[in-house]
């Protein structure tokens, strides 16, 4: 196939609702099918399984909300990124919406050293928020979650690297920044399970759960 | 509206697997309509993994929803963990679009596609705060059920309002509108009941009367659902379902499926093209399946894979075939085969294979897998059952002579193939010429299985079988009297469920309910005479008796045995 004219865009798009339940690999075959619906001129890969060439972004962990989740897709051919845009979150269920359909960096796709993510945390009382905080804030903070069946202790470290209150709100929402994707932190995913799991009964004044931005290092 | 999924919490949901499941919300999903004048819903009694992929369950969604009266949602059976966590918190079962609970609907049409979904259908109810028998009943939704294994309904009698016989895809109309008739007339749930008795194919246990079964005899002329939903969560079948044709020819003696769907029904090459077409736009799936209960055998096979080759519409788009008979069309279309190969011989031996009338000989067998001699293909899996009627101790040795054969052959082709061999026990299914047919004990079995798994040692070929409790109770399940209603209540209050599932089979459940109701499993495995009504001769199955009767002597007569 001949691939210079080959082309390639960003898509972000946010889940919310009960899409924050699709698992990442139910998201990614939902979005071939969106694709595919559109008729969109992408650029298959080679070999025995063909498949479109669709680069995705760090899994979204099951449950949290988000807004700017990104895949980028080759095509053989421009699109008009408005059209595209319009078009597709029609193709997508309950709760999952195009953002922004746009030209990716020149080095977007390249192999990243971690993340950077933030997110923006819902609490129903300022008192739980304020739990939340000094559990984020503490890089002495440990925990252990079971992995693969096993008991690991983890410690929060400087995976959060910083954290603001926006108490006057109503829910009181916490802006939280963490890297992830490096040796020796945990996850957002088991940072946020972990902050749960402290709250104990009080879990369930944590309403929102939000990924706002994800940049990669 | 108040949601039941709201009342679950974010953290709830997250203990559950797959929660995805039972939100909705799924491209294609109907519009909901703003106070309908009927509310049903589809009800498939197993996980949403299966039940998306049920063809049944997507015509009726569209047949139903194309009528703007009425508005029809789905719900499955939820996974132990749901229904565990339902029931602490005292909420009862809830639709998919809505989130409504399942006794506010008008109807619930239950589909029935294999027996050991039986107590699944008690749990639902349960669940749903439903009262389970239907003499218990004066109000709330009516109980329908449909599909092969209520082909004999008395298993499900004392649970079910109705059942209905045979296809549905006029009858579920017909069936809509007499629930408007009784809901804008103020008619009671009995008087319902027995309006329901007019329509063809349906069989209302209150007013027990014979009953024909329904065929829907403009199967041909008609269109397969085209909008079809796009499941949230990846499906047992990940493929666009295109029904090329209804019914079956061959007539293997103890199908239960080649029976309840006659006569053969082909739709045209030209139509289904056209629908393959809209339902691939309208979902965006990777993969075409041509559906049928022996695709091989549609008349223009040929013809429709290349008019659906020449018109792909993206290009990693398949065609996918899953039932398949060893014959010369399959030959032609294996070149461009890339999954693993499943055929069906079901006997070892030519001359059981004569006796179930399964038409298929060795020759067919080598030359279909020396046909696929140059396909990049690793896994070839044959099934086979055992204790079939007339079946000899040869007979069980052939299955090995045939798998060792199998081996040679394919042990010289590129790459090596894994050959699989699946073992099931015969069940004497109704409506077929071996419903008079006793069943082999689990003992029986047993021993048969040991054979075949010894005489495969030195072989390569991987042996997988079905537990011969489960083969003896699906024998109980489809061929029982309205007795096994009661059985299936006490198995469920014994904390039985998912009796499909290996990991949840609950035996000792079972045991008790057996125990407890005084009943004997054997009765219904038994030999039935000739000479005797059977329990379901009150159905009219469109297939007479006496050709049920004949091929069972033809059966008897190539085995030179007599069957008065």
């Amino acid at each position: 196939m001949n691939q210079s004219n080959d082309t390639t865009i960003k898509i972000t798009y946010g889940k919310n609702h009960q899409a924050r339940y699709i698992a990442h690999l139910d998201t990614i075959d939902i979005i071939c099918k969106a694709l595919r619906r559109l008729k969109l001129p992408y650029i298959v890969s080679q070999g025995c399984h063909i498949r479109p060439k669709i680069t995705f972004g760090s899994p979204l962990p099951l449950g949290h909300a988000s807004r700017c989740e990104q895949f980028i897709i080759s095509l053989a051919r421009p699109v008009d990124p408005d059209w595209l845009k319009n078009n597709l979150g029609d193709c997508l269920p309950a709760g999952m919406d195009v953002i922004k359909v746009e030209q990716p960096a020149p080095d977007e796709t390249k192999g990243a050293n971690g993340d950077l993510v933030t997110y923006l945390l819902g609490f129903s009382e300022l008192e739980t928020a304020t739990r939340a905080m000094e559990f984020l804030n503490n890089p002495e903070t440990s925990f252990s979650q079971l992995s693969k069946g096993k008991v690991k202790n983890y410690k929060i470290g400087n995976a959060c690297q910083s954290i603001k209150c926006f108490e006057h709100l109503s829910p009181v929402l916490i802006e939280a920044e963490f890297v992830q994707g490096q040796a020796g932190l945990p996850s957002v995913s088991k940072i946020i399970t972990a902050l749960a799991d402290s709250l104990a009964k009080k879990r369930d004044n944590l309403v929102k759960i939000e990924r706002i931005s994800l940049i990669k290092l | 509206m108040n949601k039941i999924t709201d009342k679950i919490t974010h953290w709830e949901w997250l203990k559950i697997a797959k929660p995805a499941r039972y939100m909705g919300g799924e491209v294609n999903q109907t519009e909901i309509k703003t106070n309908p004048q009927l509310r049903v819903c589809l009800i498939f009694p197993d996980l949403y993994e299966l039940g998306m992929s049920n063809l049944a369950i997507k015509i009726f969604y569209e047949i139903l929803n194309n009528q703007p009266e009425i508005m029809a949602e789905r719900a499955f059976s939820p996974w132990v963990d749901l229904e565990t966590l339902l029931r602490k918190k005292g909420l009862p079962l809830f639709s998919l679009e809505t989130a409504t609970p399942l006794n506010v609907f008008d109807a619930l049409f239950i589909s029935l596609p294999y027996e050991m979904t039986f107590t699944n259908v008690v749990n639902l109810l349960d669940l749903s705060n439903i009262p389970i028998r239907w003499k218990e009943r004066n109000s709330g939704p009516l109980i329908i059920a449909g599909g092969p294994s209520a082909a004999n309904p008395l298993p499900v009698s004392t649970i079910m309002d109705a059942v209905l016989i045979g296809d549905g895809e006029e009858a579920i109309v017909e069936i809509c509108q007499k629930l408007l008739q009784g809901k804008s007339s103020g008619s009671t749930i009995s008087e319902t009941r027995k309006s329901l008795k007019s329509i063809e194919g349906m069989w209302v246990p209150q007013f027990p009367d014979k009953v024909k079964r329904r065929i829907f005899t403009d199967f041909s002329k008609s269109t397969p659902p085209e909008k079809l939903l796009i499941p949230n969560v990846q499906t047992v079948h990940n493929r666009a379902p295109l029904e090329i044709f209804r019914g079956c020819v061959n007539g293997c003696r103890f199908c239960n499926a080649g029976f309840y769907y006659r006569p053969k029904r082909e739709r045209n090459v030209d139509c289904l093209a056209q629908s393959a077409r809209r339902m691939l736009e309208n979902t965006g799936e990777e993969s075409l399946g041509l559906l049928s209960l022996s695709t091989s055998d549609y008349s223009q096979l040929p013809d429709l894979v290349s008019k659906l080759e020449e018109n792909k519409i993206y290009p990693e788009q398949k065609i996918s075939i899953p039932s398949m008979r060893m014959n010369e069309n399959t030959i032609k279309l294996l070149k461009n085969h890339k999954g693993a190969l499943t055929f069906a011989p079901e006997a070892g031996s030519q001359r059981l294979r004569n006796i179930i009338c399964k038409n298929v000989t060795e020759k067919d067998i080598f030359d279909v897998i020396e046909a696929t001699r140059d396909i990049n293909y690793r896994t070839l899996k044959l099934y086979f059952m055992m204790g079939l009627p007339f079946e000899s101790q040869d007979d069980l040795d052939a299955i090995v002579e045939l798998v060792k054969k199998i081996e040679y052959i394919s042990k010289k082709m590129k790459p090596r193939k894994q050959i699989s061999i699946s073992l099931s026990g015969f069940i004497p299914k109704p409506f077929t010429p071996f419903q008079w047919c006793k069943q082999a004990s689990m003992d029986e079995l047993k021993n048969k299985r040991i054979t075949v798994n010894q005489g495969l040692r030195n072989t390569r070929a991987r042996l997988s079988w079905r537990d011969e409790y489960l083969c003896m109770l699906e024998a109980v399940l489809s061929r029982g009297d309205e007795s096994v209603s009661e059985l299936i209540i006490a198995a469920h209050k014994a904390g039985c469920r998912f009796d499909g599932w290996n990991e949840l089979f609950n035996r000792a459940g079972w045991e008790k309910a057996f125990k407890e109701l005084n009943f004997e499993p054997e009765h219904f495995s038994q030999q039935f005479s000739l000479e005797k009504m059977l329990p379901w001769d009150f159905i009219d199955f469109q297939v007479p008796r006496s050709f049920l009767e004949s091929e069972y002597q033809k059966a008897a007569e190539i085995a030179g045995e007599s069957i008065s």
